[in-house]
C-alpha cells in the first residue's frame, strides 16, 4: 500500500478506547486476587529496629523476609565509582520518608491500607538532609556512611577542564550563572501498578505491569526473586502514560510478586496518587554553576557547566543517566572552541530521581539558553542574532563531547519560528508588560548504537528487533521491543509494515509488550528511538517477506516472479491469466509446498538492527508571554515549534508529540515542583496531592507547530526521533519571554518553576534597588 | 462499620450490589458491575478521570459514596453512542494514552446535550479535565471539528 | 487511597440526623467534594458519617425584600444559575462561578463550601463582607452567628462538632453594590490565595458607605476597616493609592513580628533548659 508513511492516519486502538474499552492493568481480571498496599517509611532516615505485623490480621511481608528471599537490584547506568551500586529491596535503615520498608496483602485495597496502619514500626530516628549543597556541606548527615561522603560519584564530559578555564579567562566577556531544574513529579494520569500470578505448579510467574519496559522487568524480576528468566513472563497492558517513570521496576513492585509466589494466590497492587508524589521516583533536580565565553563581537569561546544532580536516597537504576546526558548535550547546537562539564551525583534524604522526558537534554538547554540570553542582554546583542551566528551548520558537526550532530536544519527552524512569533501582535495594558522569548535546541535520538552503550559503561542493548509473521490465515503480525504508552507507536509501526510490506493497513497488527511474543528490548520507547529503530527493523522484515511472497506466489502460479503483481485491494497476485490469492499463498506457504529454502520456511522475518550512530532531531521555539507585574502571574499567549524530527510517519502523532512535550515544559516552566518541607521530611504536595500543579487547558496556549524534513543519513527511510523534542525547549523559552519583558528580572531568571510570587518578589526586589 | 444493599440504574439497566459505605460510586461501577471504562487517578476530585453522570448530571465518582446512588441513574462511556464526538477526537488525535478520555467524554456529551456552545465547552469545560499526554491541542480540535460540524448540519 | 471503614445513615429529617450528628466521631457530608478527598487520605477517620442528601427541607432559595435566605444543602450549580438570585444579589451567583470547576458545583453545596472555611475561599469572604447570618440546630437548640464571628481559624469554624448548619441568610443592603475578585498561586486556576469582596453605597458620585472583606491574608477572612474607612468620600471609578496603602496595613501581620518570634525562642529555650524534676 502506498502513501501511508507521511500519511495523518488515525489510530486504529482509538475506537476501543474511546469505549471506554482500554485495559489498563487495574482492569485485567483476576478472580480472586488479592490487594497489596506498602508499608512504608514515615520518617526521612532512621535504623529500623521492630516491624510487628502481628496485629494487622493479614499476610505481611516484612525487611526478614525480603531479605531472605530477594537480592537487590542491578543498576545499568552508574557514575564512576559510584556506590551503593545496586538497588536496595529491604531496608535495614530507611533513607527516604515513604521508602517501602514491607507489603501487607488483604481481600480489597481499602482493607489492605487498615492492615498496613495495624503494622507497629519501631525506627530510631537519624538526622536527614533535603538538600544536595546541604548534603555536600561539611558535618552533613551521612546516608551511606561507609562512603564517608554524601557525594555519589563523578564523571567529566568534554574538554580537559583546563583547557576549558583557560579560554574562559583569555575570553573578553564570561557569563556565570547558578542555574537550577526543579524536582518534578513525572504524573502519568495512570499511576503504576501491577498484577501479579504465581503458578506453583509450573513455577511461572506471570507479571501484567504498567510498564515501558517488559524485557528490562522481566530481566529484574529474575535477578530479585532469584528465578531463571525463562520462568518469568511480563506483559504490558494499555499503558496510561508513562514519560519515563515506569521505565523500571522499584521496590513495591518486586514486593507484589514476592508475595504472590508466596501466597501462591494472584495479587495486585496500583499505586495511589500520594504514594506517587511522595515516592514514586521523580526527575530532574539538578544546580549547576555554569558559565559562557564570548569573544567581543558576540562568537561563542567557550562553555562549562559544574552541574550536582540531586539523586535521591540511593542513585536508581539509571538514577545519574539524566545529569550524564546534561553534561555530555550540554552545547546543544551550537559551535564552541572548548566545552566541558562535570556532573556530580549526591545523595539526600529523598526519592530517588530518575528518567522523565527529555532526559537530562532539557536541563542542559535551561544551563545554556539563559546563559546565551543573559550575554546577549549584558553585550547589548540581539539574541536571535547571537544564537544565529553561533549555530552549527552543515551535514556534520562534531561536538566537544564528540557527539556527531547529522544535518538537522537548526538554522532553518531558529529562523522560522523567530518569523512566527515576530508576526505576533498584542495589546499595550497599563501593568502588563509582554515579551518574546526564542531558543534553540538540539535531541539525541534513535539512542543508541550497542557499542557506543558498551562504552559508556551503560548495560542496556541499544538495538532493536523485528518479527514479522504472515499467519496461515493471511493475516500480518507484527512484534517489536518498543513499547506503546500512549504515542501511538503501533499505528507508526503498521503504516510502516503495511507500505513496505504493500498490503493494506487493516491487514496489519502490531503487537507489543509481551515477554513471550516481543523480541528482546532494554531501551524500548525510551530516547525519542522507538519509529527510526523499530521501525527500520520492521520494514526490512516487510521488504524480506514481500519478496517471499512473491516468490511463493510465482511458484504457484508457475510464473517468473517479475510478472507476478499483488492486487491488494482484490486480495490476490496475478501473473497473466494466473491468480492465486494471498491468503491461499500464506497457507500453503506454511506447509511448506513450493518452499524457498529447506532452512527458511515459516512466513517469519525476524531482523535485528544496531544503528551505526545516533542521529540528531533540533527545534526552535517561541513564546510570547504577558507579565503582571502586580501579581508576578506570567500568562503564555502564544507559542510556536519549529522541529526538524527527519522524515516523518504520521505527523498528526507528530504533531501530539510535539504538543504533548510542549505543555509538560510549561509545567516545569511555571507550575510544577516537588519541594521537601525540612519539618515533616516529606514532599508538600504528597499530603495534599491537588497542590502538586499540573497544566490544565487554561495554562497551555494553542501550539502552532511547523515541521522541516531534513532526512537523517544515518537512519534508513530518513526517520530522527520526536518523542522528547517539545519538552525540552519551553522552560528557556518562556525565561527568555519573560527576561525580554522584563528585563530588570532577567538576571534572576535562574531556577523553575517561574512561579507568580518569585517574579513578583524579584520585581518587587528590582524596584527597591 | 456498615454494609448497604443498593439499587441503582446503571446505563439504563437495574443493578443491585451490597457495598461497604467507603465503597466510592468509581469503586462500585469498575469493580462491582465491570464497567472499566471509568478509570480511577486521583481520588482528589481534581483530575477528572472519573466523571460519570449522576442523574443526568457531570460528578467526580471518586467523591461520591456508593450508597449515595441507591435509587439515582448513573450513565459511564460505555453508554455513550458512537458518533461525532469519538470520530472527531480520533480524527483529531485528541486522545493518546487513554486513560483521561472516558471522563473528558462524559463531560463533552452533557455540554453536547446541554447544547453549550463550543467556546464555551473550551473554556468551562475542558479546564476541569487534566491530560498528561495530549497537551490539549488534540481535544480542541476535536470539539471544534465536532461542534461546527452539529452547527452546519 | 481508601478511606478507614465507617457507618453511613443517611436521615430524611433534620432531627433525625441532629441525634446522630450528637453521636460520637461523627462528621456531616454535604457535598463531598472537600470531605471526601480528606476521607480518601485519611484525613478524617469517623466513625459515622451523617449523609445530609436526602435532606430537602434543607435545599431551598428564598428571596425576600430584606434578605436572601439559602438552605445550607443547595447545590452551588443551581445558585448559580438561578435568574431570581441573579437580580437580587448578582454578587453571589459571580463568586460561586469561580469555585473550582462545574462539576465539583454539581455537588458542592453552600453549606459544605462555609463549613469547610478555607481562608481564601470565595463563600466565607463573601459572607463576612455582605454580612451573612448562619443558621445553627443541634440537639441542644438553635442558634444564628453572624460571619464575622463564625470562621475562627483556617477550616475551623464556631460550629460545634453536633452542630448542623441549616441556612444561611444573606441580607440584601439598599443603596450597596457589589464586586468580587480572586487570585490563585498559579495565573488562570487552582484554589484562591488571596480574594476580596467589596460593597459600596453611593450618592451616585461618591462613596458614601463600604464593606470590604479579605480572604487568604490571615487564617480566617476579616473585614478591613482602615480601607473602608478610606473609602468614604473617594470618587467612584478610582483606585486611589491611600486606599490601597490602608488595605494594605490592614493586613498587616501582628507588630512587633520579628521581635515576638525572638521572644518566643527565648521562652521555648528557658522551658526547655528546666530540670524535669521541676516540671509539674
Amino acid at each position: 500500500m502506498t502513501g501511508l508513511i507521511g500519511s495523518r492516519v488515525p489510530r486504529p486502538q482509538d475506537h476501543r478506547l474511546l469505549r471506554g474499552r482500554g485495559r489498563y492493568v487495574a482492569d485485567v481480571p483476576a478472580p480472586g486476587a488479592l490487594h497489596a498496599a506498602v508499608v512504608r517509611s514515615p520518617v526521612p532516615h532512621g535504623r529500623i529496629t521492630g516491624f510487628d505485623a502481628a496485629d494487622s490480621g493479614a499476610c505481611a511481608l516484612g525487611p526478614q523476609e525480603i531479605a531472605e528471599h530477594t537480592r537487590p537490584l542491578p543498576t545499568a547506568w552508574r557514575l564512576p565509582g559510584q556506590q551503593p551500586d545496586q538497588v536496595p529491596l529491604t531496608a535495614g535503615t530507611v533513607r527516604y520518608t515513604g521508602q517501602p520498608i514491607g507489603l501487607v496483602v488483604a481481600a480489597g485495597r481499602a482493607e489492605a491500607e487498615d492492615a498496613a496502619e495495624q503494622v507497629r514500626l519501631r525506627i530510631d530516628r537519624l538526622p536527614a538532609v533535603f538538600d544536595a549543597d546541604a548534603a555536600l556541606a561539611p558535618g552533613a548527615p551521612l546516608l551511606h556512611p561507609d562512603n564517608g561522603t554524601n557525594r555519589a560519584g563523578e564523571a567529566h564530559f568534554g574538554d580537559p577542564r583546563a583547557e576549558v578555564e583557560a579560554a574562559i579567562a583569555d575570553a573578553a566577556h564570561v557569563v556565570e550563572r547558578q542555574l537550577a531544574v526543579q524536582r518534578i513529579c513525572p504524573s502519568p494520569l495512570e499511576t503504576r501498578g501491577l498484577l501479579a500470578e504465581w503458578d506453583p505448579a509450573v513455577e511461572r510467574l506471570t507479571a501484567h505491569i504498567s510498564t515501558q519496559s517488559p524485557h528490562v522487568v522481566r530481566q529484574e524480576l529474575a535477578a530479585a526473586l532469584r528465578l531463571r528468566i525463562d520462568q518469568i513472563r511480563v506483559v504490558a497492558p494499555d499503558v496510561g502514560g508513562s514519560f519515563g517513570s515506569k521505565v523500571g521496576l522499584q521496590a513495591e513492585e518486586v514486593l507484589v510478586c514476592l508475595a504472590a509466589v508466596l501466597l501462591g494466590r494472584p495479587v495486585r497492587w496500583i499505586e495511589d496518587r500520594a504514594e506517587q508524589l511522595l515516592a514514586g521516583y521523580h526527575g530532574r533536580g539538578q544546580r549547576a554553576r555554569a558559565r559562557l565565553a564570548l569573544d567581543a563581537d558576540g562568537r561563542f569561546r567557550a562553555l562549562h557547566a559544574d552541574i550536582r544532580s540531586d539523586l535521591g536516597a540511593f542513585a536508581a537504576q539509571a538514577g545519574s543517566g539524566p545529569a550524564q546526558v546534561s553534561g555530555l548535550t550540554l552545547e546543544g547546537p551550537y559551535r564552541f572552541e572548548r566545552a566541558g562539564a562535570v556532573v556530580t551525583g549526591v545523595h539526600t534524604n529523598t526519592a530517588p530521581t530518575a528518567a522523565y522526558r527529555g532526559y537530562g537534554m532539557q536541563e542542559s538547554s535551561w544551563i545554556r539558553e539563559r546563559l546565551i540570553d543573559e550575554a546577549a542582554r549584558e553585550l547589548g546583542a540581539d539574541p536571535l542574532q547571537l544564537r544565529l551566528r553561533n549555530l552549527v551548520d552543515g551535514p556534520r558537526h562534531r561536538t566537544r563531547t564528540s557527539l556527531v550532530l547529522d544535518g538537522a536544519d537548526h538554522a532553518g527552524a531558529l529562523r522560522r519560528a523567530a518569523e512566527l512569533a515576530g508576526a505576533h501582535r498584542a495589546a499595550d495594558e497599563p501593568g502588563v508588560r509582554r515579551g518574546v522569548g526564542v531558543t534553540a535546541a538540539s535531541e539525541v535520538t534513535a539512542f543508541a548504537p550497542s557499542a557506543l552503550l558498551e562504552s559508556f559503561g551503560i548495560d542496556w542493548s541499544g538495538w532493536e528487533g523485528a518479527t514479522l509473521r504472515i499467519n496461515p490465515d493471511g493475516t500480518v503480525t507484527a512484534h517489536s521491543g518498543v513499547t506503546s504508552v500512549g504515542q501511538g507507536v503501533e499505528t507508526g509501526l503498521a503504516q510502516l509494515v503495511a507500505e513496505h510490506l504493500g498490503v493494506p493497513m487493516p491487514w496489519v497488527s502490531v503487537q507489543l509488550g509481551d515477554t513471550a511474543t516481543t523480541p528482546h528490548s532494554d531501551l524500548t520507547s525510551q530516547a525519542s528511538r522507538s519509529l527510526a529503530l523499530a521501525g527500520t527493523a520492521l520494514a526490512r522484515a516487510a521488504d524480506r517477506m514481500r519478496e517471499r511472497m512473491r516468490r511463493l506466489a510465482a511458484r504457484h502460479l508457475e510464473a517468473a516472479p517479475d510478472a507476478v503483481v499483488l492486487d491488494a485491494e482484490a486480495g490476490s497476485y496475478r501473473a497473466g491469466t494466473g491468480e492465486i490469492s494471498w491468503v491461499e499463498v500464506a497457507r500453503r506457504g506454511w506447509k511448506g509446498w513450493r518452499r524457498d529454502s529447506a532452512e527458511h520456511v515459516r512466513l517469519e522475518e525476524h531482523v535485528d538492527f544496531d544503528p551505526p550512530a545516533p542521529t540528531f532531531a533540533c527545534s526552535a521555539h517561541a513564546a510570547a508571554v504577558a507579565v503582571d507585574l502586580a501579581t508576578g502571574q506570567v500568562r503564555v499567549e502564544g507559542y510556536w515549534a519549529v522541529h526538524d524530527s527527519g522524515r516523518l510517519v504520521n505527523p498528526m502523532l507528530a504533531e501530539g508529540q510535539v504538543v504533548g512535550g510542549v505543555a509538560q515544559g510549561l509545567g516545569i516552566a511555571l507550575l510544577e515542583e516537588v519541594a521537601y518541607d525540612p519539618d515533616s521530611g516529606r514532599p508538600r504536595a504528597a499530603t495534599s496531592p491537588a497542590d502538586y500543579q499540573l497544566p490544565t487547558a487554561r495554562d497551555v496556549p494553542p501550539v502552532v507547530v511547523e515541521h522541516r524534513c531534513t532526512p537523517s543519513e544515518v537512519i534508513p527511510g530518513g526517520y530522527r526521533g520526536v518523542g522528547e523534542g517539545g519538552i525540552l525547549p519551553p522552560p528557556a523559552t518562556v525565561a527568555a519571554a519573560v527576561a525580554a519583558a522584563v528585563p530588570e528580572i532577567a538576571a534572576e531568571l535562574t531556577a523553575t518553576p517561574l512561579t507568580p510570587m518569585r517574579i513578583w518578589a524579584a520585581w518587587d526586589a528590582a524596584q527597591r534597588r | 462499620m456498615s454494609t448497604h444493599e443498593i439499587t441503582t440504574a446503571v446505563n439504563g439497566r437495574s443493578r443491585s450490589a451490597q457495598v461497604q459505605a467507603r465503597t466510592s460510586l468509581a469503586d462500585l461501577l469498575r469493580a462491582e458491575f465491570g464497567l472499566t471504562g471509568t478509570h480511577v487517578s486521583c481520588e482528589q476530585g481534581h483530575c477528572g478521570a472519573c466523571t460519570v453522570l449522576l442523574d443526568g448530571l457531570p460528578v467526580r465518582s471518586c467523591l461520591v459514596l456508593a450508597v449515595q446512588v441507591d435509587g439515582a441513574e448513573v450513565e459511564t462511556v460505555e453508554n455513550l453512542p458512537d458518533g461525532g464526538l469519538q470520530a472527531a477526537m480520533r480524527e483529531e488525535h485528541g486522545l493518546q494514552c487513554g486513560f483521561c478520555t472516558p471522563g473528558l467524554l462524559m463531560s463533552l456529551a452533557h455540554a453536547e446535550r446541554e447544547q453549550l456552545p463550543a467556546d464555551e465547552v473550551l473554556t468551562e469545560v475542558l479546564p476541569a479535565h487534566l491530560c498528561r499526554c495530549t497537551g490539549y491541542g488534540g481535544i480542541r480540535a476535536a470539539v471544534e471539528r465536532h461542534w461546527n460540524g452539529r452547527e452546519q448540519r | 487511597m481508601k478511606p478507614v471503614a465507617f457507618a453511613h445513615a443517611a436521615p430524611r429529617e433534620v432531627p433525625a440526623a441532629l441525634q446522630l450528628l450528637s453521636e460520637v466521631d461523627a462528621v456531616a457530608l454535604a457535598g463531598g467534594q472537600s470531605l471526601v478527598p480528606q476521607l480518601n487520605l485519611r484525613k478524617v477517620r469517623p466513625r459515622a458519617v451523617v449523609d445530609l442528601n436526602r435532606l430537602t427541607e434543607l435545599d431551598h432559595l428564598d428571596i425576600g425584600e430584606s434578605a436572601v435566605r439559602i438552605g445550607a444543602m443547595t447545590r452551588m450549580r443551581a445558585l448559580e444559575r438561578d435568574p431570581g438570585l441573579r437580580r437580587a444579589l448578582p454578587v453571589l451567583p459571580q463568586a460561586i462561578g469561580r469555585i473550582a470547576d462545574r462539576v465539583v458545583r454539581t455537588r458542592g453545596t453552600i453549606g459544605g463550601s462555609l463549613c469547610h472555611a478555607d481562608p481564601a475561599g470565595e463563600l466565607p469572604v463573601l459572607a463576612v463582607a455582605l454580612g451573612a447570618r448562619l443558621h445553627l440546630r443541634s440537639v441542644r437548640g438553635s442558634r444564628v452567628e453572624p460571619a464575622a464571628t463564625f470562621f475562627y481559624s483556617a477550616h475551623v469554624t464556631s460550629r460545634a462538632r453536633d452542630e448542623l448548619l441549616t441556612e444561611v441568610e444573606f441580607p440584601l443592603r439598599q443603596g450597596f453594590r457589589w464586586r468580587f475578585a480572586e487570585r490563585s498561586r498559579r495565573a488562570h486556576s487552582g484554589p484562591p490565595l488571596v480574594s476580596a469582596c467589596l460593597g459600596v453605597a453611593t450618592d451616585g458620585a461618591a462613596i458614601t458607605g463600604a464593606r470590604l472583606a479579605g480572604g487568604g491574608i490571615r487564617e480566617r477572612p476579616m473585614r478591613l476597616p482602615r480601607a473602608e474607612e478610606r473609602l468614604r468620600g473617594t470618587r467612584l471609578g478610582t483606585a486611589a493609592a491611600d486606599v490601597l496603602d490602608a488595605a494594605e496595613r490592614d493586613a498587616e501581620p501582628p507588630a512587633e513580628c520579628a521581635y515576638r518570634r525572638a521572644l518566643l525562642r527565648a521562652l521555648l529555650a528557658e522551658v526547655l533548659s528546666e530540670p524535669f524534676e521541676r516540671w509539674a
